[in-house]
């Protein structure tokens, strides 16, 4: 992997990045809602309105507003909420725990669920385990959070009396949300090894191995399952990113603190620079997850050589 | 495959230090809340749930009686001349959190930021009828006026705030310092406030829990101890039959309204307004979707109000009379009025707006309904962008709205009177009321408007929402407020210890 590939990458990542935050900043001005008015109310004087427009910078023309955001960036200052008056680097500290734990939670349930399931729904093709692994992923995919969450929050923390209903109070407070999240990815991410593993499964690699005498646990573990792999990191790459972008509905749910219902939350009161602050955050976590599974690639398949030609 | 070994250590990683985070104390009480509060300044809070928990913070000069009369909270007052009122402090609720006395140079401090126009408050509009604040040694404030107005006092229910730390910058939006019966204790994590009761000591806590399924989980499962509001009618009735838990309901203020734009060339006309007012069955709404969880309402202001109309004639759910209406507008089952109602993206107004949509379906009305996101649905209201939508007006105390929502002056940006709605009679008679300096006279003229605006109908009025506080039955003491506030959190006791 030479030098020149990985700052050709993060270069696309940075401007991928900036390309997003100046979209979606030029998108917000745009939707109907001033913040002002939602500040002040409807009885305040339009000399207040402007004055109050003027103090926050909503007063220059929108590229200036972005360049000053930008300017505002490199000094790392993503300045302050509207409504609360905090800063967003506070504010963004406060979730992004919150995210960074249900997205790994839910990823760690999702592929200690799929993999397994995807391997035996593989090797045994055609069987009742095949079946039901199948069964289990469309159920998991067609099930809504909406209405998991609360059956999940029934069953285990009402009846059973095992886990807290919402909130984020230790370990124990993140495995309904985890599970609730991670059904999905689970569903999917299996469905995807079941379908790799039997591409790989028919090689003649695999028939070697198998005719070499090693035990059936080795064939698929050593040799099938490390061809299987890259498919299946690349959706864990992509899906890992859109858990760090926030799960509105399972932290609603949940009560979850963290960035998708502070996003939300923010879009509707008009509250912009937590807006800015919440997807420049997650358009980071885009492109350094999909970046980093790039370069693991190299790790899992020695065959492939990132940035060399041939 | 190390870099697979590394990646489940990570994991193990996190999991541990995860799992480091502590349970709260025992002997909280733990209150579950829609939202979080926003803003624990009270010269910039304004929405319900920071406007509450201020209340507990800070103290005020004036409060409101059950009729909405203003009393004396911290300060009694006398009018000395019609643009000249003397505000007295009294000797209780004057210690800070901070162990400083509450003089009246922090009446002063605190008005004179929020009347600065530097400072940004909402609340400014509603004080700038001050002209200059002056002190009297330690107790005594004076506000002279720009112009008479008799529901001035009414306008000083905003906490006060001590003037060394407004002077100095405070950040009082996240680290509150009032002389109220609670103290700020901290925020340990997003969103959860905790505050002490300063008389035992006794915390409490404030969860943000959005989901009313949820909220009511919680509540079951001893998560938190009580909640108030924002609960759909069908949980109600599923709490009902629970064991230990208790319900407490009572008469609301909130007024829940469809209003109309009066420029819109169907929405103008007053036989398709009365039309819709009488093809909704709001009898019917109320005893089966509120499951009796509201009272019939006539006008902005509840009949109990000092300033509210007794004895109006509501319109009567009459179908026939609603279709010979619609006739007489020119329209017919052969050739349907077609109306967009507006609404937000909350579950309860979407419901409440199909209702009202299948009712006025059988009267030949076809109704398509919007649903936006908050920010933009207030945003078309705000701009006329609508021909029919629902809100409610939540924490109306003094008549002043009046003007605010129905003068021909307050027309956005100008007011809220966001249906263009323009009535020379309805003008006059709020510019009586207001320069009318006798309460009984004010009284009248206000009961007469009342009168008028249900005759021509810029709103329907639906009714006001009980307010409904659930609690364990661990939790006693608690007095559910008219205006649902969380006063009650102050005698408010835990008994399971």
């Amino acid at each position: 992997m030479n030098t020149g590939y990985i700052i050709s990458r993060l270069s696309s990542a940075l401007l991928v990045v900036v390309g997003v935050v100046s979209i979606v900043f030029l998108l917000i001005h745009l939707v109907p809602g001033d913040p002002v008015e939602v500040m002040l109310g409807e009885s305040a004087h339009a000399a207040d309105r402007e004055a109050l427009r003027a103090a926050l910078g909503l007063d220059l023309p929108l590229l200036q507003q972005l360049f000053n955001y930008f300017h505002g960036l490199a000094s790392l200052d993503l300045g302050q909420s509207l409504h609360s008056q905090r800063p967003i680097s506070n504010i963004l500290a406060d979730r992004l725990p919150a995210t960074l734990e249900l997205a790994v939670y839910a990823l760690l349930f999702a592929v200690v669920i799929a993999i397994p399931l995807g391997i035996i729904a593989a090797v045994r093709k055609g069987s009742m385990a095949d079946v039901g692994a199948m069964g289990f992923s469309m159920l998991g995919v067609s099930i809504p959070n909406f209405w998991m969450g609360p059956i999940l929050i029934l069953i285990f923390s009402l009846w059973l009396g095992v886990t807290p209903v919402s909130g984020r109070s230790g370990v124990e407070s993140v495995i309904l949300p985890a599970i609730t999240l991670g059904t999905a990815l689970a569903a999917i991410l299996a469905r995807m090894v079941r379908s790799s593993l039997l591409e790989v499964l028919n090689e003649d690699f695999v028939r070697t191995a198998r005719a070499k005498g090693l035990p059936e646990s080795k064939v698929i573990w050593r040799h099938a399952m490390r061809n299987a792999w890259l498919p299946v990191i690349t959706l864990m790459g992509l899906q890992l990113g859109t858990l760090l972008g926030g799960a509105v509905i399972t932290e609603t749910v949940f009560s979850w603190p963290g960035l998708g219902s502070l996003l939300v939350e923010s879009i509707q009161k008009r509250d912009y620079p937590v807006v800015q602050g919440c997807v420049l955050v997650i358009s980071l976590a885009y492109v350094v997850v999909n970046t980093l599974t790039d370069l693991v690639y190299a790790a899992i398949d020695p065959r492939i050589r990132l940035g060399e030609d041939g | 495959m190390n870099c697979i070994r590394y990646l489940l250590l990570s994991i193990c990683l996190v999991l541990v230090l995860s799992a480091c985070s502590s349970d709260a104390p025992d002997g909280v009480i733990r209150m579950g809340l829609t939202t979080a509060p926003t803003n624990l300044d009270p010269r910039f809070a304004t929405d319900a749930v920071s406007s509450r928990i201020n209340r507990l913070i800070y103290r005020r000069l004036v409060e409101f009686d059950a009729t909405g009369m203003p009393v004396p909270s911290i300060a009694s007052w006398t009018q000395v001349t019609p643009t000249h009122y003397r505000f007295t402090l009294q000797d209780q609720g004057r210690s800070y959190h901070h162990k400083k006395q509450l003089f009246a140079e922090d009446v002063k401090a605190t008005f004179d930021s929020i009347l600065d126009p530097a400072t940004g408050s909402p609340h400014r509009s509603t004080v700038e009828v001050i002209q200059r604040i002056a002190t009297q040694g330690n107790s005594q404030v004076d506000f002279y006026l720009k112009h008479p107005d008799s529901l001035f006092p009414g306008y000083l229910s905003i906490g006060i705030l001590p003037a060394d730390l407004i002077m100095q910058g405070h950040p009082f939006s996240t680290k509150p310092v009032g002389s109220g019966p609670f103290s700020f204790h901290s925020w340990p994590q997003e969103g959860v406030l905790r505050l002490t009761r300063i008389r035992d000591n006794r915390q409490f806590e404030f969860l943000p829990v959005p989901d009313p399924s949820v909220r009511i989980l919680k509540l079951l499962r001893g998560e938190i101890d009580m909640l108030q509001n924002d609960l759909p009618p069908e949980l109600l009735s599923y709490l009902a039959g629970k064991t230990g838990v208790s319900i407490q309901q009572r008469p609301g203020n909130n007024f829940s309204y469809l209003g109309f734009n009066l420029q819109d060339r169907f929405t103008s006309q007053p036989d398709i307004r009365r039309a819709i007012a009488h093809g909704i069955d709001r009898e019917a709404i109320i005893r089966h979707f509120l499951k009796d969880g509201a009272k019939p309402a006539q006008a902005l202001l509840p009949p109990h109000h000092w300033a509210g109309a007794k004895g109006l004639k509501p319109y009567r759910f009459d179908q026939q009379l609603a279709r010979e209406l619609l006739q007489q507008a020119g329209f017919s089952r052969q050739s349907p009025l077609r109306l967009v109602y507006k609404t937000s993206t909350d579950p309860f107004r979407v419901r409440l707006a199909t209702l009202i949509q299948s009712q006025l379906s059988q009267i030949g009305i076809e109704m398509e309904v919007n649903s936006h996101d908050w920010g933009t649905f207030y945003s078309d209201v705000k701009a006329g962008r609508f021909q029919l939508y629902s809100l409610a007006w939540v924490g109306v105390k003094t008549p002043d709205i009046f003007r605010y929502v129905f003068h021909s002056a307050s027309v956005p940006p100008g007011g809220a009177n966001r249906g263009r709605y323009s009535s020379k009679v309805v003008d006059s008679i709020i510019d009586q009321a207001e320069s009318s300096a006798d309460f009984t006279h004010k009284a009248l003229h206000y009961q007469q408007l009342q009168k008028q605006l249900l005759a021509d109908l810029p709103y329907i009025p639906l009714w006001y929402e009980d307010h409904i506080f659930v609690s364990r039955d661990t939790i006693t003491g608690y007095n559910l407020a008219a205006d649902g506030n969380y006063d009650g959190l102050a005698q408010v006791q835990l008994n399971n210890q």
